[in-house]
């Protein structure tokens, strides 16, 4: 059933203030999200004042210096503080990104930071991505050969595979992909039917291996995903678009696939 | 595993999108022309069941919460079209870019406004 409400537990209330009442500061507020596994209480959302001249440019920034200097327990992933490893993705402004490459400076007032949306909740800023990629396994991605194919030349030498820069071509706009999962957490439709959807990151995948010259089972790959499920609950709502942080096209994508179907059968 | 999670807010945080407020109203305006046909269809009808019939027709025509209706109809029927046609471009992968699906959007208001006005001024 799809609720558009959230459950009981997952209702969020007001939290903690920390006032900042040093003389002469840029003052910057952000309100945080929060929820600890070991209280048995509702999520809340905590405001934080930060001095933004003695901070860096990034909301990541922000959220490391709380950590550090006001408030320990504030938990987040972070990895490559470069936007290459996809760890920081979290709602920011109302817009699912990676904290690592968004300015604070592209938030007028105050910087409201939520974790990816509509996924349960390990703890604070840090959603549950099982779920996620057990459906990114799902689409096997990696190399499949012909069995007839496997023992050829190339691959008993374990000689690389090469590819035509045409082929490799045809992959650009798709390995760019970070697995972030901001694309997917913002699509209404794996909101509401994400355990059988298989959603715009993980269909990105799907057409990234559908598209691998150097891959033998495209033919099999289409039709595993011709689903109503997995890739018809894509209505182009284009949010997947909108808000991926490496400027990729998963719904474009998502249409080539539902392309490539009708006219390949 | 602690199964006691919340689930992390996602309608009532999440900015609304254009394309996404776009895809509601088609679907809205796809579901009020599918119910509002019945209404306009019984309205017409009863041009071809008589006089008596006839009166009703006209005495319906008149009321100004009728004509708002149709009003409000000719918006949704021409927002419905020119979405649709919008749509069938996507699913040949045409017209996807970021830029192109604003400007589109734009396009589509543009001529639902439009063409609106033109069928009201005509008749
Ligand atoms: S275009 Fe498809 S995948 Fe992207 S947000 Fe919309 S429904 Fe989801
Ligand atoms: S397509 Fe973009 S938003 Fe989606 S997982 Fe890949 S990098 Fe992240
Ligand atoms: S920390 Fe790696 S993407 Fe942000």
């Amino acid at each position: 059933m799809v609720q558009f409400t959230l459950p009981a537990n997952s209702k969020v209330v007001e939290g903690c203030i920390y006032q900042n009442k040093d003389q002469n500061i840029l003052l910057k507020k952000l309100k945080i999200y929060r929820w600890d596994p070991e209280k048995q209480e509702n999520p809340r959302l905590d405001t934080y004042e930060i001095d933004q001249k003695k901070c860096g440019p990034m909301v990541l920034d922000a959220l490391i210096k709380i950590k550090d200097e006001i408030d320990t327990t504030l938990t987040f992933r972070r990895s490559c503080r470069e936007g290459v490893c996809g760890s920081c993705a979290m709602n920011i402004d109302g817009i699912n990104t990676l904290a690592c490459i968004k300015p604070m400076n592209e938030i007028k007032n105050e910087i409201k930071v939520y974790p990816l949306p509509h996924m349960k909740v390990v703890k604070d800023l840090v959603p549950d991505l099982s779920e996620a990629y057990k459906q990114l396994e799902s689409i096997k991605p990696w190399i499949e050969k012909d069995p007839e194919t496997r023992n050829d030349k190339v691959h008993l030498k374990k000689r690389e595979r090469k590819q035509t820069p045409e082929n490799r071509a045809k992959l650009d706009g798709k390995w760019e992909c970070i697995l972030c999962f901001c694309c997917t957490t913002s699509c209404p439709s794996y909101w509401w039917n994400g355990d059988k959807y298989l959603g715009p990151a993980v269909l990105l995948q799907a057409s990234r291996w559908i598209n691998d010259t150097r891959d033998s089972r495209r033919k099999e790959r289409l039709k595993e995903i011709d689903d109503s499920f997995k890739l018809y609950r894509c209505h182009s709502i284009m949010n997947c678009t909108q808000s991926c942080p490496k400027g990729l096209n998963p719904a474009k994508e998502i249409a080539e696939i539902k392309k490539a179907i009708v006219t390949e059968k | 595993m602690n199964d006691n999670r919340p689930l992390s807010p996602h309608l009532s945080i999440h900015k609304k999108i254009l394309t996404a407020v776009f895809s509601i109203f088609h679907r809205l305006t796809g579901f009020g022309l599918s119910i509002g046909s019945i209404f306009i269809a019984g309205w017409i009808a009863m041009i071809s069941l008589g006089p008596n019939y006839f009166i009703i027709f006209q005495s319906i025509s008149s009321f100004f919460v009728f004509k708002i209706f149709l009003f409000i109809w000719t918006l949704g029927i021409f927002f419905h079209l020119f979405n649709g046609i919008r749509y069938l471009y996507w699913s040949f992968g045409i017209g996807m870019e970021l830029k192109t699906i604003n400007n589109s959007g734009y396009l589509v208001i543009l001529l639902t406004i439009l063409s609106t006005i033109i069928v009201w001024m005509t008749v």
